[in-house]
């Protein structure tokens, strides 16, 4: 065996607190004895600022090539411990930090016990140090863009936060409007705000502000791909044609006014659109676009309505085709958001004047299908309406409440009975949560009646001489209603499932993506580099949207700074490709994906950049061929040894 | 080496051994996570509360890092007895090497018998950064429980 390194080991008193306890003196004289015979110094308060200055010149006069300090948890001291020994010329990666005070001195009774104790941790460093290896920190470069992917209000947030700090952000949606889910609800609960005035000031300064330099607002949108890891992302897009040129087109809708065809209009539930036609009014950004599966020409019919009568040359353009592109980023922002699950029980089905919360929240609005008129299908004013909560929540297939129906149905009942005098509401329950000072108000609007029932199984919808009513089997209440509205469960969109995919995001139970830690991380998912703002964490409202869209762009902000290059800890795994036997074992275990399989050699790559250095893959290995740089086996092993010899 | 000459704790009470010569010492290796047992064995420290002397502490960054061959090795190196204390289900640094760890754990113990280890002599557990009560307990505790067993022999373990 080669000669042993010289150590140095530095012994703290901590100002007399380790010393009530250990005797450095006792330990002194056995550290003398010590076939390594490593050189020693006592110091009364090793962090401080000048023992530490005189430690560094005690060290570069030593020229230890390892060093043991056995002072307190590492937890608080080993990176000032580190930046000593880079100060004195050594590699910080050869210090072994011993925690003799949190661990021995204040938690032992007997001194002579904790001085034996000391020693042995001391004795166990030694040999654990001569394992240590030489580490670089390395330097990356990273990029400050960032992607936002879906631009409802909490990735419209994170875009202008972002963009005011004067980063590029290239925002996502795969409608060809953007707001979200809010923008088309007329008001918003608690405080009957409007939806769209809330939001458009917003969307208007994305598109037209300052702010608008810095973001380019891609509608039609999807994420193919997504490569690459923090710092460095690349992502492919597919954007459809819109066939319209947003550049021309000034948004005047007159091509939807002459054109000939007519298809539905999925946003609104109901009422129809033309073939080239904006969803609603007030839509942003203020165009058209074609339904291509629609549109008579684009289907090799002799039409063209829309092109006569369009006042700008140009404004559409039928030769629009899909543009593949790559965007890079530094970070990127999932705000995919969440639906409404629209649980239609048997008794309901089939049945007229049945609505989602959706449906109902689209049928009351001025854009809506029927432009705010509370009417059924047949065009007649309802008598009475009758809104289910927890239709489909509390339920064996989603078991959690929404969070926002409450609040949405008490809003329903007070539109509803303003809309229509003398109208009866009732909101059928199983449990209300309204949290919340200000949704609290909510009440006091409140003049529905209450029926409690068990179940949806539990509801049946019958026909009496006085119209049609639910009844509850469990209590037998019937309530009328002529109007029903089901308030489904917020469940996963299928956005967010697939962008969790192409992320290799972990989801939660629910389906939503799981971030890395529900309370002090709800806006870090597990990779690092990407960030999570709204429903797509799970069952949200606005004010929530708002505050985790500003809150994964500030996350963003302060992990990704220009001219400041990534430090890579190199405490991470390595795989030794020569040992690998390529049985994959590490790569499925990597809680980071950080492991890729390299086809060249034949072995499991670990990108430095995305591991964390918890050596899970290490410990699963059967080859032996990963190393925990820090932690390797044979550090461990010698420490092992060192404690029990 | 067949099961037929493995050294079967049963059948063989070790004898009371001892490190450093001291009569009845029993050597236990606990191995912390660095997020939440090592945190709490350190608050353990700030309240002053007992650790016992034959506990020795080997820091290793998640729990998720401590193979059945480690632990396996420790007792063959002379460990009386092995701690492993993780982050509690849910609160682990790395998403989920505590649940990694608490799997091998329950394979390992069912395989110590075979292996010829008592596994009364291996401890799992959670222990968050909060619980320096739990933390204190669960070592005096288990220490206790190695010393009514008894250590195990040198030599015990073929080398």
């Amino acid at each position: 065996m080669n000669k042993q390194p010289k150590t140095a080991v530095i012994l703290c008193t901590c100002s007399g607190i380790i010393t009530e306890k250990i005797d450095w003196d006792t330990v002194r004289a056995h550290l003398a004895e010590h076939p390594d015979k490593p050189v020693v110094t006592t110091d009364e308060l090793a962090c401080g600022a000048e023992n530490l200055e005189k430690l560094a010149a005690w060290l570069k006069e030593e020229k230890p090539e390892r060093v043991v300090v056995a002072a307190c948890s590492p937890r608080e001291h080993e990176r000032t411990f580190r930046t000593l020994l880079a100060s004195a010329g050594i590699n910080p990666y050869y210090l072994q930090m011993i925690n003799v005070r949190e661990q021995v001195a204040w938690v032992t009774a007997d001194p002579a016990q904790a001085t034996r104790k000391a020693a042995r941790l001391i004795g166990a460093a030694l040999k654990r140090v001569r394992h240590h290896r030489p580490l670089v920190e390395r330097r990356v470069p990273v990029r400050t863009d960032v992607a936002v992917i879906g631009a409802g209000p909490a990735g419209i947030q994170a875009a202008l936060t972002l963009a005011r700090a004067g980063r590029r952000v290239t925002l996502i949606e795969r409608e060809p409007f953007f707001g979200g889910m809010p923008v088309r609800f007329e008001e918003l609960f608690p405080n009957l705000e409007c939806g769209p005035c809330l939001l458009e000031p917003g969307m208007g300064e994305l598109l037209h502000g300052p702010e608008s330099e810095h973001i380019k607002l891609l509608t039609l949108t999807e994420v193919t791909e997504v490569k690459g890891s923090f710092g460095n992302w690349q992502l492919s897009l597919r954007q459809q044609p819109r066939y319209v040129n947003p550049e021309l087109c000034i948004g005047c809708m007159v091509c939807a006014a002459v054109c000939p065809e007519r298809r539905e209009n999925p946003w609104n539930c109901g009422g129809e659109l033309a073939a080239v036609d904006g969803p609603f009014v007030g839509a942003l950004p203020n165009l058209p676009h074609v339904d291509a599966t629609r549109c008579l020409k684009l289907n090799g019919q002799e039409c063209g309505a829309c092109l006569a009568e369009c006042p700008v040359e140009g404004a559409l353009d039928f030769g629009d085709t899909i543009r593949d592109s790559v965007v890079e980023v530094g970070a990127i922002i999932v705000a995919t958001g969440a639906e409404e699950l629209p649980v239609v029980p048997p008794a309901f089905a089939g049945k007229d004047n049945v609505f989602s919360a959706y449906a109902f929240e689209r049928l009351l609005a001025m854009t809506g299908p029927s432009g705010g008129e509370l009417v059924k299908g047949d065009g007649s004013a309802p008598a009475s309406l009758a809104i289910v909560q927890c239709a489909g929540s509390f339920d064996d297939a989603v078991s959690y409440c929404s969070g926002t129906c409450c609040q949405a149905a008490l809003k329903y009942a007070h539109i509803a009975a303003a809309k229509q005098e003398g109208l009866t509401v009732t909101r059928l329950i199983r449990e209300q949560v309204v949290p919340g000072i200000n949704a609290a108000r909510l009440f006091g609007h409140d003049h529905s009646h209450v029926v409690r029932y068990g179940g949806l199984g539990d509801l049946t919808v019958a026909e009496t001489p006085n119209g049609r009513v639910i009844v509850c089997g469990s209590n037998g209440a019937e309530v009328p209603a002529d109007m029903i509205v089901l308030c489904g469960p917020t469940v996963p969109g299928s956005g967010t499932t697939q962008t969790a995919r192409l992320l290799e995001l972990g989801l939660d139970d629910a389906g939503f993506i799981a971030p890395i830690h529900a309370l002090s991380g709800s806006f870090l998912s597990p990779l690092k580099g990407v960030y999570l703002a709204g429903t797509c964490r799970g069952p949200g409202d606005i004010r929530e949207a708002f505050a985790s869209g500003t809150a994964a762009a500030g996350v963003a902000l302060s992990e990704l700074v220009e001219g400041r290059d990534l430090t890579v800890d190199p405490q991470v795994a390595v795989v030794d490709a020569e040992q690998c036997a390529g049985c994959k074992s590490c790569i499925r275990v990597c809680p980071y994906k950080a492991i890729s399989w390299d086809e060249a050699t034949k072995a499991a790559d670990i990108s430095d950049i995305l591991c964390r250095g918890c050596g899970t893959c290490v410990a699963v290995c059967p080859a032996g061929a990963i190393t925990a740089q820090g932690f390797s086996r044979a550090m461990l092993r010698a420490e092992i040894e060192g404690v029990l010899s | 080496m067949s099961c037929q000459t493995m050294p079967n704790a049963a059948a063989h009470p070790a004898p009371k051994m001892m490190s450093d010569g001291v009569p009845g010492e029993v050597r236990v290796v606990a191995f912390l996570c660095n997020w939440c047992s090592y945190a709490g064995a350190d608050k353990t420290g700030m309240n002053q509360l007992p650790v016992p002397d034959e506990l020795s502490v080997v820091r290793v960054m998640c729990s998720g890092r401590v193979e059945p061959t480690l632990i396996l090795e420790t007792f063959r190196k002379g460990a009386d007895g092995v701690m492993v204390l993780a982050c509690h289900p849910g609160d682990c640094h790395y998403k989920e090497g505590n649940l990694r760890a608490f799997c091998r754990a329950e394979l390992l113990e069912r395989m110590m018998p075979q292996l010829g280890v008592d596994p009364a002599r291996f401890y799992f557990d959670y222990v968050s950064a909060a619980e320096a009560e739990k933390f204190s307990q669960a070592t005096n505790d288990f220490v206790a429980s190695i010393r009514a067993l008894g250590g195990t022999a040198p030599g015990r373990y073929a080398k």
